[in-house]
């Protein structure tokens, strides 16, 4: 049994690691289970699953793990016979591997969790011990004929060497036959461009890999070309048709029933045979997330000295010092700081394809209890977002796939009605919007939001535009089905995802809906939060910072040409102006209003609009002066105390005390709910 | 006979303690940033060890009128279930050591007029010392803002 106190010293390595060969486990599955309903061979996977669980077994075997051991070990029995016949698994095998998976990930989170993994549990390794029996008969391929042409063998990688076995329990032969190209071939019309076309046609192509060599009488061009492939041809009609010498040609590997029960694979060279250990030679460093955020605490602590230090210059330079030497210094010392910055923050990237490989595993889950069919499609290219914005945004997105499944698609048959493909299609994307930001969108071919059925529950007129839309999903507690379903009915609710994006993390988030044709939701996050660029400013005779990234544009302002329209429902933050602005007319807001600051003592100063866009429609906040631009440090306001709307958080300008940190478009959008809840006045027993 | 050290600190003309293991430090008072929008007893934020810190207007949340800040006055600033708030108050210069035994409760009527604020009494020579509950003064029973 375990001993914790063994276990100590390694159990937080053992974590890690298992952590990351369970996450490579589960992908390798899920490509798997794509593979094998698309019927295509699953080879390499099913290797590739192999060795994770080889290595979780060996890991866990390490620290006395023993419930896991059991479980990965079986695991890996079922696997290795798979992997035997070229990645042929038994029926229902995906599912009970899934289990499996299951379990050892319940049994890792106890040990997260300090407690000791309960024993396995007895029909999981009862249903593996008979996917083993169930195994289909091994395919062996000849270990005879090993005259593979180490030039070549050394090209060959896993998925040609899989493709191979796969091919030879078919009944196919592999063959390699060489290719030496010469000038009298050549004007016979015959090139490695013929023979690769030649023997296309009566054999498959696994890898044709150049081989250089001393030009000889033979050889003229010190070149030639080793082909390997897998046909059902003799070695003379593959000669006769591709206009090689069939002496050239070997067999490497055929299917013979009366071959010894060998190794099969023996014949190629394994790739690396001492992964016994659990070691990825990987040029990668793991990092615990602690130690990252320690080194951006530290340069965070650097740049608010940085400006103290601005502001110790500016004075000297004030008492008539030269510091002209000093300011170019400095000047310098904040690019250095700034790359820095840059090279701390990289580290602390994660790529969206990682944050998001749960969710194909989630969908799955999906699939099974709606019943529904649909294909997920995930395409988000490289891009990165920090770890922290990144554990943020997951269950949000999470959220919202299972909307999308659950609300958003139709079942089959009502998808076969519309004129619609049987399956439905999910898909998430996303793009760079400038260098700061990221735009993630989770689209359904779905049956579209119904406004009018949305309207009538929620009690609310019928959402004309795509921001109303958006504000009367997000009202808390509002469920669009009469009971709440089994997936989507409990969690977070939309007002949950919008408070994550927008409010958390300062990003904008928006719906497209066409009835009949799906459901688009967008999220755009900022890639980093906790150093931006910001503007300061003074307002209400009070300095604020306001992220650069959220102003679309900074405009000079004259109070006088600032129209007020009809006020009907006063707000307590403040009276509404009008403005025009290239022709538009565009919404004014006094910021001291709106936060409820005493209006500046002197009006001498030029007010400025910061201007923001909500929705595509543009409000500007009336400030009193522009002070600057800098880098920031942010610290968020988490005591509940202080967890106000439209303060995204405070940082530190260089004196020492905290600086708040606006957030102009979450006051906005409170604004103007402000208005619209007191427009509708909603019965209350309607929201529940 | 168990002890623990309190510290003492005083709102208007009433002295108060606290367990100092509530206590991570006590600051002198610059002022604070007002956050819009905080309760009104939420004086604003200030920054401790680089920590942004509310702090609590102890005047506003006693009920008294404020008054102009003075040399005296300070922050206590108490860390509690992860969270770091800042009490101002008008003076706090000792610790003491109080016996269990010394902590009474409060009068009935006392009690019920700090709306629970007050949780016990002991007496130091001529003085009162009324317990103030931490959690209470930090807003603790009001999870979301009610």
């Amino acid at each position: 049994m375990i001993s914790r106190v063994d276990l100590g010293e390694f159990l937080q390595a053992f974590l890690g690691e298992a952590d990351e060969h369970l996450t490579h486990a589960n992908a390798q599955l899920l490509a798997i289970d794509a593979g094998l309903k698309r019927g295509e061979p699953v080879g390499r996977q099913v290797r590739e699953l192999f060795r994770a669980l080889h290595t979780i077994k060996g890991l866990s075997a390490m620290v006395g793990v023993d419930p896991i051991v059991a479980i990965a070990h079986r695991m890996e029995t079922v696997l290795r016979a798979a992997d035997r016949t070229g990645g042929r698994l038994p029926n229902g095998s995906v599912d009970v591997l899934l289990q499996g998976i299951r379990a050892i990930e319940q049994r890792v989170r106890a040990l997260h969790a300090g407690t000791p993994p309960a024993a396995p549990p007895q029909a999981l390794l009862d249903a593996l011990d008979a996917l083993e029996n169930d195994a289909p008969p091994i395919a062996r391929a000849q270990a005879e004929s090993l005259e593979l042409d180490p030039a070549i063998a050394a090209k060959l990688g896993s998925l040609e060497r899989d493709a191979i076995a796969s091919g030879v329990t078919q009944g196919k032969r592999a063959i390699s036959a060489r290719f030496t190209p010469s000038a009298a071939l050549a004007r016979a019309g015959i090139s490695i461009n013929s023979v690769r076309e030649k023997l296309g046609a009566i054999a498959d192509i696994v890898k044709v890999v150049p081989i250089a060599m001393t030009p000889t009488a033979s050889a003229p061009a010190g070149l030639a070309f080793g082909l390997v492939a897998l046909t059902s041809s003799t070695n003379a009609a593959i000669a006769a048709a591709v206009g090689i010498d069939a002496a050239s040609i070997t067999v490497i590997a055929e299917a013979a029933a009366s071959a010894p029960v060998t190794s099969e694979m023996a014949l190629l060279p394994p790739e690396d045979a001492d992964d016994d250990a659990g070691v990825r030679r990987v040029d990668m460093v793991r990092v615990e997330v602690v130690k990252l955020d320690d080194a951006l605490e530290r340069l965070s602590a650097l740049i608010v000295s940085r400006s103290r230090l601005s502001i110790e210059i500016a004075r000297l330079g004030s008492l008539g010092t030269d510091t002209r030497n000093l300011l170019a210094l400095a000047r310098e010392q904040s690019r250095q700081l700034r790359d820095l910055r840059g090279s701390i923050l990289r580290l602390r990237m994660v790529p969206l394809t990682e944050v998001l490989d749960r969710v194909p595993l989630i969908v799955r889950g999906l699939r099974r209890s709606t019943g529904k069919s649909l294909r997920l499609d995930i395409d988000v290219g490289h891009a990165e977002l920090d770890k922290a914005v990144a554990e943020r945004i997951f269950p949000a997105i999470i959220h919202l796939v299972r909307n999308a499944v659950d609300h958003g698609l139709e079942s089959p048959a009502e998808r076969v009605l519309a004129g619609k493909s049987e399956e439905g299609a999910l898909r998430i994307e996303c793009t760079a919007v400038g260098n700061a930001q990221l735009e993630l969108r989770i689209t359904d071919d779905g049956r579209g939001i119904d406004r009018v059925e949305l309207a009538r529950r929620a009690g609310a007129p019928i959402p004309e535009t795509e921001a109303t839309l958006l504000a009367l999903l997000c009202r808390p507690g509002l469920s669009t089905r009469d009971q709440a379903s089994d997936t989507s009915g409990r969690g977070m609710g939309m007002d949950i995802v919008r408070r994550v994006v927008v409010e958390d993390l300062g990003g904008q988030l928006a719906v497209r809906s066409e009835i009949g044709h799906g459901t688009t939701f967008s999220l755009r996050v900022p890639l980093t939060i906790s150093i931006v660029d910001a503007f300061t400013f003074e307002c209400g005779a009070q300095r604020f910072a306001v992220p650069l990234s959220t102003i679309d544009e900074i405009v000079e302002l004259d109070v006088a040409t600032i129209a007020t329209g009809p006020v009907r429902t006063a707000s307590s933050a403040g009276t509404v102006g009008v403005l025009a602005r290239r022709g538009q007319a565009m919404a004014v807001l006094r910021l001291d209003e709106v936060l409820g600051l005493p209006a500046a003592a002197s009006a001498s100063g030029r007010p400025k609009g910061l201007v923001v866009r909500l929705d595509g429609d543009s409000v500007a906040f009336v400030v009193d002066r522009m002070l600057g631009q800098q880098e920031i440090v942010v610290r968020s306001l988490a005591d509940p105390l202080v967890d106000v709307a439209g303060i995204a958080g405070a940082t530190d300008l260089g004196d020492g005390r905290p600086t708040l940190i606006v957030d102009l478009m979450a006051l906005s959008a409170l604004h103007l709910a402000q208005h619209a809840t007191a427009h509708l006045s909603i019965p209350k027993e309607r929201l529940s | 006979m168990t002890q623990a050290l309190h510290v003492v600190f005083t709102v208007g003309n009433a002295d108060y303690a606290v367990p100092a293991s509530e206590v991570a430090q006590m600051e002198s008072y610059e002022g604070a940033t007002p956050v819009p929008g905080a309760a009104s007893y939420v004086a604003g934020v200030i920054q401790v060890r680089g920590r942004v810190v509310p702090v609590v207007d102890l005047r506003a949340r006693f009920g008294l009128p404020p008054q102009e800040r003075t040399l005296d006055t300070r922050v206590v600033v108490a860390e509690r279930a992860g969270r770091v708030v800042g009490l101002l108050v008008d003076r706090a210069r000792e610790v003491v050591l109080l016996s269990e035994e010394q902590l009474k409760p409060p009068p009935p009527m006392v009690a019920a007029q700090s709306g629970g604020f007050v949780t016990a009494t002991a007496s130091l020579g001529a003085r009162i010392l009324m317990l103030v509950d931490v959690p209470k003064l930090i807003g603790e029973e009001q999870p979301h803002g009610q």
